[in-house]
């Protein structure tokens, strides 16, 4: 079959270096993946195209590279899966970094954001003389974390990446978790009280990018979630992000739905004077003119015992 | 212009753990690595590290007496010792350090089954150990803030008169070169599977180590023990774990038989790996074959094992041929994997030539001998990864600092620019690459003979004079990968032309190198060490003794 | 077509202008709606945040009450739509897990059978309704109106409780609605990204920048207004963008339209029963071009 490769590249090099696109047209193999084919253009028609890659097995993590505009691993996408009706396939760098050259990234930030969590087991006091003592369902529970092969992909197409560079990143944020969740790992409040600073856990927007990117499976987003449920449950629950959380809970517990006022008011504090006037002068006064206001007076729904007993069985349970 | 006490070329694990051991005995040290540390090929290890603890009444000298046979009593008792009683201990520290193995109930290491050995001892992260390891091990760097010169590509040693003083290596995001003294430098490289078409291996494993060593004087041992790994995946080839036969699987020919009954009743489908290979390759061969494959069945092992342990070759099955392992059976067969012969050293690591040291799979102390037993490679570059760093910090602390000038960079200097001079001239790397690994693939894999390995080598030492010719097509200096290739490939030919020449040489069977025109191990006159010098005529070959400790040769059936 | 409605929060709350004009619409396009008055919030991935269990049971709750109707469920906000298929999922896959919140829920007589389906009004108007028909209902065509379309991640991802192996129309759902209305869908990369609404109470910079790169993208490839399927979308893309603006130093000014709205202009409603004035930013621009084109 036949393939046409939309490439975006740059070349720093060049006289005024800005990025270009080239188009590759060839003849593949029904089962080529996108790194076959790239592969293949290396090798037939276009020496000077720049890539990283080693393993083709999706364990490396070397061929992170957008395709169609979403992250993937090269060696793991079958082509015919991504060409579209006229046989296109658009390939791109990564996102949210620099690119060096062609689809080779500078992953300098991301590498300096997985060693700001000090990704580093952090046990207290003497090491046992044999192994330390784990439950196997701790270490099978790890082992889905541990299973980022650190691609790359989850950050590059991150949304609150794009708009914040201070944000560690769902990479960085799944390899805390890895420690936090650890048994052996002593280091847990120390963590946690760095990881729900500014840029840590409350900073990502559960958009569900790099869940749905990542190429094994890691789930970003949900260690990002449980860091901060074990955040919460240190104690670590005054931040704007945990009182969101607690508000929006208790305000379905008490009228079955949301009450965006009630959640508006008290995520701030009542007495955070300066957060309500400024949401006041901005939205509220307006919202409160045009009439997009919510009702000031909440209605429950009807039937909400039952809402309550589901939080009290649920809720009670461990 | 930089210097250290020890740089370790390659950031896999025999490299990191060189690296931690030379840092901790305090060398100011460096790796100098081509890629990212975690890109490095330790991460497509899967199925496991073996080790011998004594505190739950295992044995290591079992663990060796295994080993030994594996290796056809090519593999050197002393080292083989060494490996297997400091096991133990190794395991430990891994888990100190934070690898997340599997557990048995009790909340102790968990084992699972491994080839060539008659008892449980492979500790395991589901089927993803190589790359649990490595990870842990790229947290022990960047804590203990080892400095790597990350995407820097060795082309050359630094030699003053015999002595090792540094590396001459290309900056890749800027095309500079570079010398780096150093006192002393630990090879870490890996093997040389790209010499081979296919190989399970990446495409960064091009036998640089084993080429710097060589054209600087060290000798290469046993280079004609290339081991086939019974089950690579049908197509592309990728790694299929032996741990899948280490937890039940079955191996199947076209009639729906175990046929390891007939070519090894005790261990079935863990006997060691040449004889899997050899076993598979003659079903094939005799017309038993499906497609060209063997089949691999799980079936029976269930899809919750399937899914908590053996969970990546579960995905690649999915990805490269839709199938679900736990549904049916698997078309493998034997594919290039890793190469036990490397460069010469003792069990510290040391190579004949000064200041240079060696470990991992790019070393051959010989533990592996003619073949290798699995889960014995992860081991090994715990071990004498560590044990080099030792030394090597240890020799550095001895020596004076070094004294080589910057002009020996000169001659990479030359040589890469004369690659740019040229204009194409419709040769290029991938078409040498691929005729080398095909022809090393027909005539020096797993059944050779005279004639096929005479036209295995005559090929290469044409290959070779089309490499001098060659034209590299990109003229920038910023991340040049087709300079990096072009290097690579000369790298790859040197090992390939050593590996023909040293299956040439030896006049019998032994271990994975078979020969069907000499069948027999002949112990009288060939228990003992291939080795290959460089010299200006070309390769020189010699020999070095086995070391025999507790095992005499025997008979060796599985 | 009956459905179980499952309005959300949002729409009777912070946008109190979606549920009126997804009720019109849904009178226009026969679609017979039957409320979930009882139903509880879905949680919006917040609750569950905190107790996904409880998440799921609250959900559970809202798909056996469906069943009991023997009704599919239409949502009409993003946000709902992808909690539920999150939910629904987990159910689906673990008997146990199931049967566990089954007896929970069985002191109130319900049972989730697992029968359900949970559909977007988005989607039940390309799946159900369908192009054809939409077509024949428009009175007021659109007639090359330049529109952004925004998703709202829950919408998209992850994609394997959306169903988009079976149905990937849905993927392209809301071009293809505009396209049948007359409308001339823009292509923008922000159209699948995040709106920022879950962090405007925690970092409202950011959600603020992410308002800003979206609308400001849209207008550059040529937008003359955004519609959204979700009511949380729109909170922060309508609701906020004047601080956005702000925040930016730039004017925007680009009217964001819930996707009943838009549907309700092209069937000819009239844009007050659609409660196009309550919004923050004006549509008077819309409202204008699409009378001219009217009368004209």
């Amino acid at each position: 079959m036949h393939v046409t490769l939309q490439v975006k590249r740059f070349n720093p090099e060049a006289p005024e270096p800005k990025p270009y696109q080239q188009e590759y047209f060839l003849e593949v193999e029904e089962h080529f993946t996108v790194l076959d084919t790239l592969i293949k253009v290396r090798e037939e028609v276009d020496e000077t195209l720049a890539l990283r890659c080693s393993c083709r097995a999706s364990i490396c993590g070397s061929c992170a590279m957008r395709i169609n505009g979403h992250a993937a691993l090269a060696c793991k996408t079958k082509l015919s899966g991504v060409m579209d009706p006229h046989g296109h396939v658009k390939v791109e760098p990564v996102g949210n970094m620099p690119v060096i050259k062609d689809l080779v990234a500078d992953m300098k930030p991301f590498w300096d954001k997985v060693r700001a969590v000090e990704p580093w087991l952090q046990p207290q006091g003497p090491e046992p003389e044999h192994e330390y003592i784990a439950p196997n369902e701790a270490m099978i529970h790890l082992t889905g974390v541990m299973a980022c092969i650190m691609c790359g992909a989850c950050v590059s197409d991150c949304t609150v990446l794009e708009v914040d560079s201070n944000f560690l990143g769902p990479a960085a944020l799944a390899k805390a978790y890895r420690f936090v969740a650890d048994p052996r790992d002593d280091a847990s409040p120390t963590r946690l009280r760095a990881l729900e600073q500014y840029g840590g856990v409350w900073d990502c927007t559960r958009c569900y990018e790099c869940v749905q990117v990542c190429p094994k499976g890691v789930d970003p987003m949900g260690r990002i979630m449980a860091l901060r449920d074990k955040a919460v449950h240190v104690g670590l629950d005054q931040t704007i992000g945990a009182r969101h959380t607690e508000v929006f809970t208790e305000s379905v517990r008490h009228s079955g739905t949301l009450d965006e006022l009630r959640l508006a008011i008290k995520t701030p504090g009542i007495f955070n004077i300066p957060a309500q006037l400024s949401q006041l002068r901005w939205v509220g006064l307006r919202a409160m003119l045009k009439g997009k206001m919510p009702p000031i007076f909440h209605k429950s729904i009807p039937g909400l015992r039952h809402v309550r007993r589901i939080f009290e069985k649920v809720e009670g349970q461990p | 212009m930089p210097e250290h006490d020890v740089l370790v070329i390659g950031a896999g694990l025999a490299g990191m753990r060189a690296a931690l051991a030379a840092s901790r005995a305090g060398a100011d040290t460096a790796l100098v690595t081509k890629v990212h540390p975690v890109r490095s090929h330790s991460n497509a290890a899967q199925g496991g590290i073996n080790a011998a603890l004594t505190d739950r009444g295992d044995d290591w000298e079992d663990h060796a007496f295994n080993t030994v046979k594996g290796s056809d009593w090519l593999g050197d008792q002393d080292a083989i010792e060494v490996m297997c009683r400091e096991a133990g201990d190794a395991i430990i520290e891994l888990e100190h350090m934070g690898v997340v193995f599997n557990r048995d109930e009790e909340g102790r290491l968990g084992t699972r089954r491994f080839g060539g050995q008659e008892r449980a001892r492979t500790f395991f992260v589901a089927d993803i150990t190589g790359q649990a390891m490595l990870q842990v091990l790229y947290e022990k760097v960047l804590k203990a803030r080892v400095r790597a010169y990350e995407e820097w590509f060795v082309t050359s040693l630094a030699m003053e008169d015999g002595v090792c003083q540094g590396v001459v290596a290309l900056e890749l995001r800027t095309g500079q070169l570079h010398l780096i003294k150093a006192k002393a430098v630990i090879l870490a490289t890996g093997g040389a599977g790209r010499v081979y078409e296919p190989t399970t291996n990446g495409l960064i494993v091009t036998g640089d180590g084993m080429a710097l060593a060589y054209r600087a004087g060290a000798p290469l041992m046993d280079m004609e023990m290339v081991q086939y790994h019974p089950t690579t995946l049908k197509g592309n080839g990728v790694l299929i774990t032996e741990a899948a036969r280490g937890e039940g699987a079955y191996l199947l020919n076209a009639k729906g038989e175990r046929f390891m009954e007939r070519y090894a009743p005790k261990m079935m489908e863990l006997a060691s790996r040449d004889v899997v290979s050899r076993a598979e390759q003659t079903e094939i061969n005799e017309g038993r074959g499906v497609d060209g494959c063997v089949l691999l069945d799980l079936r029976h092992l269930g899809r919750e094992l399937i899914e908590t342990k053996l969970g990546y070759i579960k995905e690649v099955v999915t990805d490269f041929l839709s199938i679900d392992l736990a549904d049916r059976p698997i078309p493998i067969r034997p594919g290039n994997h890793y190469i036990m012969g490397g460069i010469k050293t003792d069990v510290q690591g040391a190579t004949p030539v000064p200041g240079l040291y060696a470990a991992g799979e790019c070393a051959c102390v010989s533990v592996h001998g003619g073949n290798r037993l699995g889960a014995n490679s992860l081991l090994d570059t715990i071990i004498f990864g560590r044990r080099a760093g030792e030394a090597a910090a240890a020799y550095a602390r001895e020596m004076d600092r070094p004294s080589i000038s910057e002009s020996i960079i000169a001659k990479t200097q030359e040589e890469m620019s004369s690659f740019l001079a040229r204009d194409a001239n419709g040769d290029s790397a991938a078409k040498i690459r691929l005729t080398m690994g095909q022809v090393m693939t027909d005539h020096v894999a797993v059944f050779r003979d005279e004639a096929g390995m005479q036209i295995a080598l005559k090929t290469v030492r044409e290959l070779k004079a089309r490499y001098a010719c060659l034209a590299v097509q990109d003229k920038g200096r910023v991340f040049n990968t087709s300079m990096l290739f072009t290097l690579e490939l000369g790298f790859m030919l040197d090992v390939a032309e050593v590996s023909c020449v040293s299956a040439l040489a030896r006049k019998e069977s032994r271990g994975a190198h078979y020969r069907t025109d000499l069948p027999e191990r002949d112990d009288v006159n060939w228990l003992k060490h291939s080795l290959v010098y460089a010299s200006p005529e070309g390769p020189r070959i010699d020999s070095a003794p086995v070391t025999i400790t507790q095992w005499p040769p025997q008979r060796r059936v599985y | 077509m009956k459905y179980a409605f499952f309005p959300g929060c949002v729409s009777r709350g912070g946008c109190p202008e979606l549920y009126p004009a997804a009720l019109k619409v849904c009178d226009l396009l026969g679609i017979e709606l039957e409320e979930l008055r009882s139903a509880s919030c879905t949680g919006a991935g917040v609750l569950q945040e905190k107790n996904r269990k409880l998440g799921d049971t609250l959900n559970a709750r809202t798909f056996a009450m469906a069943e009991r109707l023997g009704l599919p469920i239409m949502t009409i906000c993003s946000t709902c739509q992808g909690v539920m298929g999150q939910a629904k999922k987990r159910l689906d896959e673990d008997e146990k897990y199931r049967s566990e919140i089954n007896q929970i829920l069985a002191e109130e007589g319900l049972e989730y059978q697992g029968k359900v389906v949970v559909k977007h009004l988005l989607w039940i108007l390309v799946e159900e309704v369908g192009v054809e028909k939409m077509k024949a209902l428009v009175k007021v065509p659109l007639q090359g109106m330049k529109l952004a379309p925004f998703y709202g991640c829950y919408l998209l991802r992850p994609t394997d409780a959306l169903g988009f192996d079976e149905t990937p129309e849905r993927q392209t759902s809301l071009e293809t609605v505009i396209e049948a209305l007359g409308g001339d869908p823009v292509d923008f990369r922000g159209k699948t990204k995040c709106c920022g609404f879950p962090i405007l109470t925690i970092n409202e910079r950011n959600s603020l920048t992410m308002v800003a790169n979206h609308t400001l993208e849209a207008k550059g490839n040529g937008a003359e207004a955004m519609v959204t399927p979700c009511p949380l979308c729109h909170l922060n893309l309508d609701g906020f963008q004047g601080k956005a603006a702000s925040q930016r130093g730039k004017e925007i000014n680009l009217p964001i339209l819930h996707l009943p709205q838009l549907v309700g202009l092209a069937f000819g409603v009239s844009p007050k029963e659609l409660g196009m004035q309550r919004h923050l930013v004006s549509t008077d621009v819309v409202i204008t071009r699409l009378s001219a084109r009217a009368k004209g």
